[in-house]
């Protein structure tokens, strides 16, 4: 598929890429560097930089095969899946976060409750991100050996170098700005293919009057509020109710890969900047991988596996050299997807695990020492445990179930410790504990308990509900925290009260 | 209830609707936030219109509304 113009762009790209980051190695003296980029660093890199990690060269993939499969309601995902969920993010809780001072979000719920909760969520986010890290280093080099043609280990050890290198050099820092430049060559490599589809198809209204006149299935590709009873995964109760209360707020206020760079922000104006503007970002995500995966469906029709859409758009619409170009982006977003998991995992075991249980008030030279050690004995970690995830072909899907069983419940707890001073330690103690035992029974018995083939947003929504409520009759039968003890960790509207840095 | 039978009778139409009132609900409330909070970090010499982060909010939610809207 790739000619020598493509191979050219796509190896200039990784070099650049790899030198760029290691660049940033000279801004790394202490652990608030390595982990927080020393609190300096501007809205729009680090407004970027959440866009590019959350879409995954997965993503391009799956989401056009969705588009394709399902039509635009897929769309729900990067729009009210996202929107208003970073607005909430921007004006309530990230100010908080930024003027504590706060490194992780497990942080933020040992202060507001106690160290078992603040343990359990780092614990549980480190496992999440650790097994993740091999899942997402084997089905990325299996998707770009189908596209390319590359082996399966070159890409591996590829991404791991390259990544590696300037993640383990250049903190978070290198992650933000490489982040930047992996986002231009996404939505430049996107909007082409985008562009030249719509002139291939006769434009927007080319591209809905031959979907439309394609049959009966096709009537609702174009309605991105689906009826209760659809047959997709969408059903606009459980985007109402699954993705916009409750997924959708865990994953951009509860997730530390993409909080962690909120809180490098240089001061909290641009703090709450980097992430409306994120949102404004998000807008325009769907532009690129889902209108691809609709126009296949008039020049490719028929496929088998819709996962095929993408690939199939890249051969036929574009000419050599933006081949390269869009395969640059696929490389863009496993490199991003890697390096977040990496730096933002390193954070959570040095400040949630080893400073507060293995080694209390070290220098600070150590805690970056165990920084950047844990960032590379993670990267080894990942590596060797890619080739697992290949003979479990559920892997990833089991992964993101894993997730669906922790978001309600902890968006539960940071959400009533954040708005009601009346909650206590052991209320989002046994909210967060029973919420994520609700979860586990309504999966593991899904099928006595959902009409849907995968309820994840009902799940999501009712571990919420269940968490919630756990969480406030618990409080209201235990001793509430004194005033001195929530200055800083409960919303008022001023914020005059809170510690400002 | 699980599967939120009990909503089944509501309309593509009525279900759009309860979307682009929430984003309108969602564009008031934060046009409610106080500008000093909304500013906060900025020198006061920097607090120009293009800073406020309400303005680039709803521009956001407006995008969204249209999309919503439209589809």
């Amino acid at each position: 598929m790739l000619s020598g113009i493509d191979y050219f762009i796509v190896i200039a790209y990784i070099i650049g890429i790899m030198l760029l980051g290691f660049y940033f190695r000279r801004y790394i003296a202490t652990s608030e560097d390595y982990f927080l980029g020393g609190r300096s660093l501007p809205f729009w890199a680090i407004g970027m930089s959440i866009v590019v990690s959350d879409i995954g060269a997965m993503d391009f993939v799956g989401v056009s095969g969705q588009a394709y499969r399902y039509g635009i309601s897929v769309g729900n995902f990067d729009w009210i899946g996202s929107v208003p969920a970073m607005l909430l993010a921007a004006f309530i809780f990230i100010p908080y976060f930024w003027r504590g001072g706060m490194y992780t979000i497990p942080e933020y719920l040992g202060r507001r409750y106690n160290r078992h909760v603040r343990t359990i969520a780092s614990l549980t986010w480190i496992t999440f991100f650790a097994v993740d890290l091999g899942v997402l280093f084997w089905a990325s080099a299996v998707l770009l050996n189908v596209l390319m043609g590359w082996p399966v280990w070159l890409s591996i050890m590829l991404t791991a170098s390259v990544v590696g290198l300037y993640t383990y050099f250049g903190g978070i820092t290198a992650v933000v700005m490489t982040d930047v430049v992996q986002l231009v060559i996404m939505f430049v490599g996107g909007l082409t293919l985008t562009f030249l589809g719509f002139h291939a198809v006769g434009g927007f209204d080319g591209l809905v009057d031959k979907i439309s006149a394609m049959g009966p299935e096709y009537r609702s590709h174009f309605d991105l509020i689906q009826p209760s009873d659809t047959k997709t995964p969408f059903p606009w109760t459980g985007i109402l109710f699954g993705l916009t209360f409750v997924m959708a707020n865990a994953y951009m206020i509860g997730n530390q890969t993409i909080v962690q760079r909120c809180l490098t922000a240089k001061n909290e104006w641009h703090a709450k900047a980097s992430m409306i503007f994120a949102s404004g970002l998000k807008m325009l995500v769907p532009i690129l991988v889902l209108f691809p995966g609709l126009m296949a469906i008039i020049l490719h029709p028929g496929l088998e596996d819709g996962d095929q859409a993408l690939p199939m758009m890249i051969k036929s619409i574009l000419p050599p050299g933006l081949v390269g170009l869009m395969f640059s982006a696929f490389f863009a977003g496993l490199m991003s997807s890697v390096d977040s998991l990496l730096n933002s995992t390193a954070t959570l075991f040095t400040k949630d695990i080893y400073e507060p249980f293995i080694k209390k008030g070290a220098t600070d030279k150590h805690y970056l020492k165990v920084g950047k050690l844990t960032t590379l004995v993670l990267l080894i970690i990942g590596v060797a445990t890619s080739p697992i995830s290949g003979k479990f072909p559920g892997i990833y899907v089991a992964i993101q179930t894993f997730l669906s069983y922790f978001q309600g419940p902890l968006f539960a707890i940071l959400l009533l410790g954040i708005f009601w001073k009346r909650t206590t330690q052991w209320g989002g103690l046994s909210g967060l504990l029973i919420g994520i035992g609700f979860a586990t029974v309504l999966n593991t018995f899904k099928g006595a308990f959902f009409t849907i083939e995968d309820p994840f947003l009902y799940v999501s929504w009712w571990s919420f509900v269940v968490g919630f409520i756990i969480t406030i009759a618990v409080s209201l039968f235990t001793s509430p925290h004194s005033e001195k003890r929530l200055e800083g960790l409960v919303f008022n509207a001023t914020g005059k009260k809170n510690r400002s840095s | 209830m699980l599967n939120f039978d009990w909503l089944a009778g509501v309309s593509q139409e009525a279900a759009k609707m309860v979307f682009l009132v929430l984003f309108v609900l969602i564009g008031v409330v934060i046009l409610f936030i106080p500008n000093d909070y909304i500013f906060q970090g900025l020198e006061k010499k920097k607090r120009r219109w293009w800073n406020n982060l309400k303005l680039w909010a709803i521009g956001a939610l407006a995008l969204l509304f249209f999309t919503y809207y439209i589809f």
